[in-house]
């Protein structure tokens, strides 16, 4: 430890830490032409479906419903995750209509549930090896 | 893909599959035994000589490069060209369309498609996601699986019972094969008892990893050594994703892959007296049959039920255990698919032969995504 540790996002551009409601959003790509939706953004500019490079940058819904998930019993393999486990991963239907994959926090693993409402969460992943504490997105249960 | 030759399969080979780590007083075997071994074997099975072999496709994962050529120098040195095949587990599948095509061209009369693989030992790093995802834990293929198990059970009603049923009829399949790894039966309970790896998927839901070696050999008819209860190569297809997303439906590429082959065949589902799905866990082998166009979505777990994919029901599925039993050497896994296929129209299944089978499918998929279908006729 130098002192000199920070709070730092695990990889930038995934999420702004205040959108225009002064919240947390995650941040995806419109395309213009199309309709279709993605997160995370497209690195490379183009629209997977029809192949447009006319993308426009947006804040996604802090909200939707579990469209799948599963509770990992084991570690993963190359020790890049070093987190609690068991822990659960979640396909989240944002109001968009765009799935996002991500970590399930604030439940007892046991009570996720498909349709079950869920919220956006920027939450500590880690601890990195020069004492960083590595933040995420993840979704926990909302009021709907 | 109009008017082309007729390409029928000369021969096949295949080793045990088992773990060959040297390890525990296991025999210590590479990628290259296990494949040239396969294809001497083939050789043998089609009466021919290495020199009657004008091209090779040679389909591994992990086995480096060159791995076909390393392979094959075992064999002989004819100058032939040989191709390597990497498509994750539709290797072998994607090696044997290559030949399939290369006969049926017109381009050569006699090819050999291998697939070989000695897995690499302890947790396999896949570079299929980015650090940041590694890092948030998305690299677990059960979970993958466990996620898509999910939706199916939410949309059809199947349940972990069924997808247990799915481990014991092919453990038991497996039970009458000698180079599948699991030869012992398992029972409902024990499946169901056994730990979980990612909820709702437990241990025995997943197949064991194996290393082994396959090959076929591909020829026109008038290079056959025999004429005695020939087999043809009705379609080989391979298709890949097909964009897709929750707002925009897209064509499913399994089903496309079966689709076509049956086009390509000019048959139907209900001319396959024998199915190979693919299997790397058991819930998957309910879509599968699905999406091939077995039965309609939802309805496999009900048949299953009722013992129809059974070695002695209307539609045998996996005879030779499938990968739950095998083991899964991902690039000799697809062909091992074929090879199963090709026993049972020949008769030669042994205590599993499923009687008069006179066509059957064999599917192998996998990362990419890759989908890959052959179908196989007397």
């Amino acid at each position: 430890m130098s002192g000199a540790e920070k709070t730092i996002p695990l990889r930038e551009g995934l999420w702004t830490e205040k959108g225009h409601d002064g919240q947390p959003h995650l941040l995806g790509h419109r395309c213009l032409d199309c309709g279709e939706v993605f997160f995370p953004r497209k690195e490379n500019g183009i629209c997977t479906h029809c192949h447009s490079q006319n993308l426009e940058l947006i804040e996604l819904s802090r909200k939707g419903q579990v469209h799948a998930f599963s509770v990992v019993m084991l570690r993963p393999p190359g020790g890049y995750y070093r987190g609690d486990v068991p822990y659960a991963l979640a396909n989240v239907l944002l109001d968009e209509g765009v799935l996002v994959e991500g970590l399930v926090t604030d439940v007892n693993l046991d009570d996720i549930k498909v349709g079950m409402d869920m919220e956006l969460k920027i939450d500590k992943l880690h601890e990195d090896d020069e004492g960083n504490t590595v933040m995420t997105y993840k979704f926990r249960p909302s009021a709907a | 893909m109009k008017n082309m030759r007729e390409a029928v399969i000369a021969g096949v080979g295949i080793t045990k599959f088992d773990s060959y780590d040297g390890e525990k007083g296991r025999p210590l075997r590479q990628f290259y035994d296990l494949g040239s071994e396969a294809i001497q074997k083939a050789l043998d099975d089609a009466g021919m000589e290495w020199n009657d072999i004008q091209a090779a496709f040679c389909g591994s994962v992990y086995c480096g490069t060159g791995s076909g050529h390393q392979t094959i120098q075992k064999i002989g040195l004819t100058g032939i060209p040989i191709v390597n095949v990497e498509n994750a587990c539709s290797s072998g599948i994607s090696a044997l369309r290559l030949a399939f095509q290369m006969v049926g061209a017109e381009i050569y009369d006699c090819v050999i498609a291998a697939g070989f693989e000695q897995m690499p030992r302890g947790p396999i790093q896949s570079t299929a996601w980015p650090v940041w995802q590694r890092q948030m834990g998305f690299n677990v293929q059960p979970a993958d699986y466990a996620m898509r198990t999910v939706r199916y059970m939410e949309e059809t009603g199947a349940t972990e019972e069924d997808f247990a049923r799915v481990t014991v009829k092919n453990r038991n399949n497996g039970s009458l094969n000698p180079n599948a790894r699991m030869q012992k039966p398992v029972t409902i309970e024990e499946v169901l008892s056994s730990r979980m790896v990612a909820k709702p998927l437990r241990f025995l839901n997943a197949c064991p990893l194996a290393d082994g070696g396959t090959a076929v050999i591909v020829c026109s008819r008038d290079k056959l050594k025999s004429t005695d209860k020939v087999v043809t190569v009705a379609a080989a297809t391979l298709c890949t994703a097909f964009y897709s997303s929750a707002r925009i439906q897209g064509a499913d590429h399994v089903q496309t892959s079966a689709d076509q082959a049956f086009e390509m065949a000019g048959m139907g589902p209900e001319d396959m007296d024998v199915v190979q799905a693919y299997d790397t866990m058991s819930p998957g082998e309910l879509w599968d049959l699905e999406k091939l166009g077995f039965c309609k979505k939802g309805e496999a777990p009900h048949l299953l039920r009722e013992g129809y994919f059974d070695l002695s029901g209307k539609l045998p599925v996996n005879t030779d255990g499938g990968l739950m039993s095998r083991g899964h050497p991902l690039g000799a896994t697809a062909l091992a698919q074929v090879i199963e296929i090709y026993r049972q129209i020949r008769g030669e299944a042994g205590p599993r032969q499923v009687a008069g089978a006179k066509a059957g499918l064999a599917h192998a998929m996998g990362a990419g995504p890759n989908s890959g279908v052959v179908i196989l006729k007397r």
